[in-house]
């Protein structure tokens, strides 16, 4: 195939990366104003606080050095799950869809993986002052238990981003895999072609079970409640995040929501073929779902406690095992 | 029964510490969690960076002054602190409290209760992490909070209690009772609406049923005290031995599952008896004055006076000399409960270890008293010093 890149289809990328970022900041004000407090009856903060003005707001904090063996490797992990953010935002562009190799299901699983890999990296990479406090035993208790090895929260939340990868992410996995086998192509371009060709998975029975798995995916992999347990408030806190100030939280702030919608943008192409191109209907369709997944998601974590391993494994196992009879129902 | 504490000699994977701060805590304190994958295997809590030596400032000063002081002492069982301060000065001095003043009593210490409880239920849902089952349950508190607002002039400290009776602008006239006996069918409805939608809720049932088990035998064994003894099957409320209780009909609610879950169901129906007892205290409030000032001021020996608050079993103790305090001894029902925290939290998952520790209903600042000593030469605790300075 002949690549073919002019000058308009790059304005029209670098177009809906600004409307995406635009969108992506005003997301998690959506979910804390319009919908979690609405459900919760209390009034809310502005909208534009937690997303926009917070990562404007960290632009001109001071900065702290982090309790890190590598500290510039640790403050580069944000930077690092942009960049993979906007590469999985890039394949979904219909202008980049003649890259074959870069707009596939493989790359774009790749692209998200590198974004999980870098929270087991900050997490290893940080040990905040949240573990290190009051270094004296207790002799009223008789200062039975000493000099054993003192873990960090981070450790902790290293760790789990680790079994997240290998099992939780598992069902984002398998919804994404279900258009492929119902298209019998891993290629983006293949995929939105049979769908405009033949009508959206969205309305076939592997479509619908591969709608609730990726959307149960889509909130694993955004660590949202209750599947936050890398970053448990009871236990972690903010997990690899801690030591995260400055500039730096800024761009974990507009990472998260530009992931959201990216998100967002990839249900639309996968399983309703609708590629974002600019300037159409196609467009709004996908602002409009990139939308509607968030606030789905902020009104199932407004009525449900954080998991635990308890409940966590359960839920995974059940979605993987729902995943995968979609991906059987898809192939045969 | 086999005890589930792991054994001094057990190697154990890694050490946890959380705290003195933590966002699941509201105090700061430290725990130290003993973990194998993940799973506490023991734990131990510290506190004593919140000491602030209530008991040596009451030292010396007059009784009516350090009653006062006893106010400060815990910001939800303010109004206890200074009830039982006034309580043992009252046993000492040999005053007769008129009828309607105990009545007053009851109904503030009951509303005491149910914002007491009602912060536990709202604590406990905010470390669930189920944010919407918090901010409910604080909504419901808002209407006690306004009552207390009322009745003292404050919503935390409303200085109701002292010596002889109650003072006088906690008098309730019919306006107030109205306001009262309007609030309480107000929060009891939106307790049992709150009830009903947290015990039909699977995923908060799942994470807490089961949690921080806490035997029978092993919280008689620790000393465990309140709500929290209760929810294991023990009928003990002290409320039955304070005379001014006597005249009320209510039931000692108890629980038998003796995990989280029977912690906050607990709670919740304690509630509603709170409210079955300010009913009644409205009810029959008698008539006449609400203070005493006919006693006079003399020496005594060391009066004790012990009575049942929101968290359990208050313990106040002084003496009177020249009409100031000497030898004040405080201890708060957190102080018992702390070894029940550290049991509750073995075989428990590290997100579960702050929901054990809070289903204990923990308030550790009221309960800083003693102050450790150490020979640093020898790095051992000088237990002669110790004694000669506990406070």
């Amino acid at each position: 195939m002949a690549y073919e890149i002019s000058l308009i289809s790059i304005l029209e990328v670098i177009l809906t990366l600004i409307i995406a970022l635009f969108i992506g900041v005003l997301i998690p004000g959506i979910e804390r104003k319009y919908v979690q407090a609405r459900i919760q009856q209390r009034i809310g903060p502005p909208v534009t606080s937690p997303g926009l003005w917070a990562s404007i707001k960290f632009l001109f904090k001071e900065n702290i050095k982090p309790n890190s063996p590598a500290p510039g490797l640790y403050k580069a992990m944000p930077i690092l799950c942009f960049i993979a953010v906007l590469a999985v935002f890039l394949a979904l562009m219909p202008e980049n869809y003649q890259f074959m190799a870069f707009a596939s299901l493989i790359a774009i699983v790749g692209f998200l993986k590198v974004e999980e890999i870098a929270y087991v990296l900050m997490g290893s990479l940080s040990k905040s002052v949240m573990s290190i406090n009051l270094r004296f035993p207790d002799h009223a208790k008789g200062a039975e238990r000493q000099g054993l090895l003192v873990s960090s929260i981070e450790d902790i939340s290293s760790n789990r981003s680790l079994r997240m990868i290998i099992f939780g992410s598992f069902p984002l996995y398998l919804a994404l895999f279900i258009p492929a086998a119902l298209s019998k192509s891993i290629y983006l371009a293949d995929i939105v072609a049979y769908q405009q060709a033949n009508g959206p998975f969205l309305f076939t029975l592997a479509g619908i079970i591969g709608t609730v798995v990726f959307f149960i995916g889509y909130m694993i992999l955004l660590n949202e409640y209750p599947f936050s347990y890398i970053k448990a408030k009871s236990d972690v806190i903010e997990g690899p995040y801690m030591e995260l100030a400055s500039k730096y939280r800024s761009f974990v702030y507009l990472t998260r929501g530009f992931l959201i919608f990216t998100l967002g943008l990839m249900y639309c192409v996968l399983f309703l073929g609708v590629s974002p191109e600019l300037f159409s209907l196609k467009f709004i369709v996908c602002i409009i779902i990139s939308l509607l997944l968030p606030v789905i998601m902020a009104i199932v974590s407004a009525f449900s406690p954080i998991f635990t391993n308890r409940q966590l494994y359960p839920t995974i196992l059940v979605t993987s095992a729902l995943g995968a009879l979609a991906m059987v129902i898809a192939l045969f | 029964m086999e005890e589930k504490k792991a054994k001094k000699q057990e190697i154990i994977e890694t050490e946890i510490q959380m705290g003195t701060v933590h966002p699941a805590a509201l105090e700061p304190y430290r725990v130290r969690f003993f973990v194998e994958d993940e799973i506490i295997k023991d734990a131990e809590i510290t506190i004593g960076v919140n000491h602030r030596g209530i008991e040596r400032i009451m030292e010396g000063l007059p009784v009516e002054k350090a009653n006062m002081l006893t106010e400060k002492i815990c910001g939800i069982c303010s109004n206890a602190h200074t009830w039982n301060s006034v309580r043992t000065a009252e046993k000492g001095l040999g005053v007769e409290v008129p009828d309607r003043a105990v009545y007053i009593r009851v109904i503030v210490g009951e509303l005491e209760r149910l914002h007491s409880h009602l912060l536990y239920l709202g604590h406990g849902c905010e470390t669930l992490a189920h944010e919407t089952f918090s901010m409910r349950v604080f909504f419901i508190r808002e209407t006690i909070m306004e009552l207390l607002g009322m009745i003292g002039g404050n919503r935390v400290q409303y200085g109701c209690s002292i010596i002889g009776g109650v003072r006088p602008r906690c008098e309730l006239d019919d306006n107030r009772i109205r306001r009262i006996l309007d609030g309480m069918d107000l929060v009891e409805k939106n307790v049992a609406d709150f009830a009903d939608r947290f015990v039909h809720d699977s995923i908060v049932l799942s994470r807490i049923t089961g949690t921080g088990y806490i035997p029978q035998e092993q919280a008689l064994k620790l000393a465990v005290t309140g709500p929290t003894l209760r929810a294991t099957g023990v009928k003990r409320d002290l409320r039955t031995d304070m005379y001014e209780y006597d005249n009320f009909d209510y039931d000692i609610i108890t629980q038998d599952t003796c995990d989280v879950k029977a912690q906050l169901l607990m709670r919740v129906f304690e509630i509603f008896e709170a409210i079955k007892i300010i009913r009644q205290a409205i009810r029959d409030l008698p008539e006449g004055k609400i203070t005493d000032r006919s006693w006079e001021m003399v020496d005594t020996g060391l009066i004790e006076s012990y009575i049942e608050v929101p968290r359990g079993t208050l313990y106040h103790s002084y003496a009177i000399e020249d009409g100031r305090v000497r030898h004040s001894i405080i201890r708060t029902p957190s102080m018992s409960n702390i070894g029940a925290m550290q049991y509750a939290c073995i075989d428990n998952h590290i997100t579960d270890g702050q929901l054990c520790i809070v289903q204990c209903d923990p308030c550790f600042t009221c309960s800083d008293r003693a102050i450790e000593v150490y020979d640093t030469n020898n790095n051992k605790l000088d237990k002669s010093i110790l004694k000669s300075n506990i406070h």
